[in-house]
């Protein structure tokens, strides 16, 4: 697995360190998470519950959300206390972190306006990836917009600086890892992607079954923006590609 | 031996019943003949203590002296009718029972005499082939000729003498024989009163004489002599003592009448054995059909054949119990009638002042009662046969029925482990309130537990697979934290085997749950028409690149194949499918993946040149967590592979099975896919 440049991107982080909670009911998980996120500076405090988390949350928003699903005795803890964050703040990143893989419960966590949705087969690399990712995207839009970065492949329009896409000039709104997995596919037109190129792009270690979904996902947000959306073409056995 | 034919041998108990029934018929068949016996003998000793009280009623001849049939003494048979003068026995309405007249030189005569109120009557049959007329004017004592003589005791003591000749055969009168004192030969008159008929046949000749009772006193000597020297019978000469006449007695065959029943005969015989009476009528063989008789007779040991026949010899009464009621002692027995039919007969003395002067005689038909009582008895037989059939019939049913019940049960349990692994908990007869309810209810509750305990190990991959993930974070994050210190390179190379050891539990984990996450693929899945054949050569391809340490062949269709489905799950099955054959097939074998149509659906058959699958696993291998694999190798087998195939077959409308190739080289996995 590729390398990728994190401390490039580390480096980006304004001086002012970055709030970061973590809700996860799992000590020894929380406090490694907690640990690898403290190594790469940011401010991170950890949460044990729904209840105390939100009544941080009351008091002061941190800059990112980490969330476990099942909280203790709340198998769903993890998505009321999503949707009660998003309530507080529009624009808060979230990222769900959950030993659950299933599709239902990603679409789920995902239609409840979190930004990524991570398995807990992810390593602490990775996630510090996604996290600086996210802190990036919401620093890039905050910027004017850089035409250098963005990509253009005929109706598809990717700005690599905010993670963002647009198709026909419509917003495509996607996940941290949908958005990597559709700029890795549109980076090299034609060029077939396979499943450990996907994931080795969108920082993930996936099964192969949800790249599958991933894609599905992806698909289906494009085709909402356009309905005669064909782009993403299946090569069975081998990957994925993308056609102009 | 099936519970049909056990109960089919237990129904056969019931034929103890018509054999239950033959014997209570048998024992109360004997019962009623022995009653029957004791009720005969009271009534004969009742008739015989009766008549003892007015012997003179009963005994007009005061000769005690013993009946001798050798001295001459002859027994006057009761005749009901007046027969006409023939030359025939046959009109007297007894039968015949005659007496041989005594002859020392071999001529037979044989005799019988009867009598009505009015006449006595003799009837002889001699054997005489030769007729000698009577002369004319004849000289008895001096000419000879054949002739029938008779000496008659008169009333009065005296005696006189008769003969019957002819010249010429038909109605004759008797010729009187009057001799003399003084005179030397006896003179001859006809007394036409007297009457016989002369019958010639070829044996002899037949002789019935007609006597009135007027001439006839209580004596009676009769001689037939030939023309030439034969003679035969007696002469008051020869047997002065002989001769005496036994009569019936008058009247007492009318006294007799006031004492019996219907169908019993009762007779008064004398001390000789000799009838004096008789009253009623034996009755004969009775009218209706002898349907059940045969059996029930020779079931009951009622047949006549073998029992003493009901003897009247010369007219005196033979027999067991006749002998010994004149013995002074009552006794019934068993006799065969004229007819062959039973009778029984009870003889009681008359005892007359401490001298058993005769006995009464009751006779009855035992027919009527046995034909009763067969009937009955064959009723019984035919119901309790009925009833036998009925019950082997009704038990045979139930046992059809019961097992009916217990192989619907047996077939249900048989299908409970559906091929397909799941568990149908549903028994027939369950809601039935007897044992197979019961039994049917215990297999339900079984097969529950059996299914909780199948769905745990069902569920227990992707559980575990689930619950194993946290603590993995736990030690990969751990060790990813620990990375990021500096270490040095000994530190290094031990988090580098851990890593690889927590890779290899995330592979055995993933695989775990592979199953858990088709089936939650399949539920999501979306159908599309997509080309097969296509997709079955781009994957092919892929698993060259992937496997580049085997060799695959295809066989694909020329044109596009057609098919509604979810591609990726198609894609999945194959993937499934060639991993167990890349597992199985040697290094210098080939993998043959073959798409053709067949009418309605696409067939993919993966082959390999690897070993033969046992007989007894290939209904197996599609099952969850079906594994065989004895070997070990790098890779975790939990025996979902396959059962994903069948899975995804499934869904797709299809099936999956596996088989040895014909030739022997290995197996075939074929998966077929329906084109609608």
């Amino acid at each position: 697995m590729p390398r990728l440049p994190l401390n490039s991107r580390i480096g980006m982080i304004p001086l002012m360190r970055k709030n970061i909670a973590i809700v996860e009911d799992e000590l020894a998980l929380r406090e490694n998470y907690a640990a690898a996120l403290s190594r790469h500076g940011y401010q991170v405090k950890t949460y044990g519950n729904r209840q105390i988390a939100m009544q941080a949350f009351q008091v002061r928003l941190p800059d990112l959300a980490v969330i476990d699903i099942s909280l203790e005795d709340e198998a769903e803890g993890g998505f009321d206390l999503c949707r009660e964050l998003r309530a507080l703040s529009a624009e808060l990143p979230i990222i769900f972190l959950t030993a659950r893989d299933s599709e239902l419960d990603a679409v789920s966590g995902l239609r409840l306006g979190a930004d990524d949705f991570l398995t807990k087969d992810v390593s602490l690399a990775h996630l510090a990836a996604r996290v600086a990712a996210l802190f990036r995207r919401i620093d890039a839009l905050k910027r004017p917009e850089n035409a250098e970065e963005i990509l253009r492949r005929g109706s598809l329009s990717i700005d690599g600086e905010k993670m963002q896409a647009a198709w026909k000039s419509v917003p495509v709104i996607l996940s941290l890892t949908e958005f990597w997995i559709v700029h890795a596919l549109a980076r090299n037109p034609g060029h077939v992607k396979n499943r450990q190129q996907l994931m080795d792009a969108a920082n993930v270690v996936l099964d192969d079954n949800t790249i599958t979904s991933h894609i599905k996902r992806v698909r289906r947000k494009f085709q909402q923006a356009d309905s005669s959306f064909d782009a993403i073409q299946t090569v069975y056995g081998m990957g994925y590609r993308w056609v102009e | 031996m099936s519970i049909r034919l056990q109960l089919s041998g237990v129904a056969l108990t019931t034929l103890v019943l018509p054999w239950a029934g033959c014997h209570y018929a048998r024992e109360l068949e004997s019962s009623l003949r022995s009653s029957q016996e004791q009720s005969l003998l009271a009534s004969a000793s009742t008739i015989a203590n009766a008549l003892s009280a007015q012997p003179q009623r009963v005994f007009r001849n005061a000769d005690l002296r013993a009946f001798d049939a050798r001295g001459g003494d002859l027994y006057v048979h009761p005749l009901m009718n007046q027969p006409l003068l023939d030359g025939y026995q046959e009109d007297w309405g007894i039968p015949w029972d005659p007496i041989s007249l005594p002859t020392v030189n071999g001529y037979p005569v044989r005799l019988q005499a009867g009598s009505t109120e009015r006449y006595l009557y003799l009837y002889a049959e001699v054997d005489d082939a030769h007729f000698d007329p009577e002369p004319i004017d004849v000289r008895p004592d001096q000419e000879r000729f054949d002739r029938f003589e008779v000496w008659l005791e008169g009333r009065d003591g005296t005696i006189a003498n008769y003969f019957f000749a002819t010249n010429a055969p038909g109605l004759t009168a008797a010729q009187y024989v009057a001799k003399d004192q003084d005179e030397d030969t006896a003179r001859v008159r006809a007394e036409t009163r007297i009457q016989a008929y002369w019958l010639q046949t070829v044996q002899g000749y037949h002789l019935e004489a007609r006597i009135p009772l007027s001439f006839v006193g209580g004596r009676l000597w009769t001689q037939v002599r030939d023309g030439g020297k034969g003679s035969a019978g007696f002469t008051p000469e020869s047997h002065p003592a002989g001769g005496r006449l036994f009569f019936t007695t008058d009247g007492l065959d009318g006294l007799l009448d006031t004492f019996i029943r219907e169908g019993t005969r009762a007779t008064v015989i004398d001390a000789n054995a000799l009838e004096l009476g008789s009253a009623g009528q034996v009755s004969t063989q009775p009218q209706g059909s002898d349907e059940a008789g045969g059996w029930y007779r020779a079931w009951l040991e009622t047949d006549a054949s073998g029992l003493p026949p009901l003897t009247v010899a010369g007219g005196r009464f033979g027999g067991a119990s006749v002998r010994s009621a004149l013995a002074g002692e009552p006794r019934s027995e068993w006799m065969r009638g004229e007819d062959g039919s039973m009778l029984l007969a009870a003889a009681a003395p008359i005892i007359v002042d401490g001298v058993t002067r005769g006995a009464v005689v009751l006779e009855q038909n035992a027919e009527q009662m046995l034909k009763l009582r067969a009937t009955a008895f064959t009723r019984l037989i035919h119901s309790t046969v009925l009833a036998t059939a009925t019950a082997m019939i009704v038990m045979l049913l139930f046992a059809a029925w019961i097992t009916f019940r217990i192989g619907r049960l047996r077939n249900a349990a048989d299908g409970a482990l559906g091929s397909d692994g799941k568990i149908r908990l549903d028994m027939p007869e369950s809601s039935s309130s007897d044992e197979i309810g019961a039994l049917a209810r215990g297999f339900e509750r079984l097969l529950a537990r059996l299914n909780e305990h199948t769905q745990y190990l069902r569920t227990l991959g992707g559980k575990l697979s689930h619950e194993l993930r946290t603590p993995l974070t736990i030690v990969r994050s751990s060790l990813d934290n620990l990375e990021s210190h500096d270490l040095h390179e000994e530190q290094l190379s031990y988090i580098t085997r851990a890593r690889e050891g927590t890779q290899r539990l995330q592979t055995i984990l993933t695989s775990l749950g592979s199953a858990a996450r088709v089936e939650e693929s399949i539920k999501q899945a979306e159908r599309v028409n997509f080309d097969l054949r296509t997709l079955i050569a781009s994957t092919v391809g892929a698993y060259r690149d992937g496997f580049p340490d085997s060799t695959f062949r295809q066989e694909l269709p020329d044109d596009p194949c057609f098919l509604r489905g979810a591609p990726d799950l198609i894609a999945q099955l194959l993937d499934k499918l060639i991993e167990n054959a890349v597992d199985f097939c040697p290094a210098a074998g080939s993998i043959l993946i073959r798409l053709t149509r067949v009418p309605g659906s696409f067939m993919l058959e993966v082959g390999n040149d690897g070993p033969r699958i046992a007989a007894h696993v290939l209904p197996h291998l599609f099952e969850s967590l079906y594994e065989q694999r004895s070997g070990r190798d790098d890779k975790p087998h939990f025996g979902l592979g396959l059962y994903i195939v069948r899975l995804i077959a499934e869904f797709h409308g299809g099936t999956a099975r596996a088989a040895n190739r014909e030739d022997g080289g290995g197996a075939v996995f074929t998966v077929n896919l329906p084109m609608i």
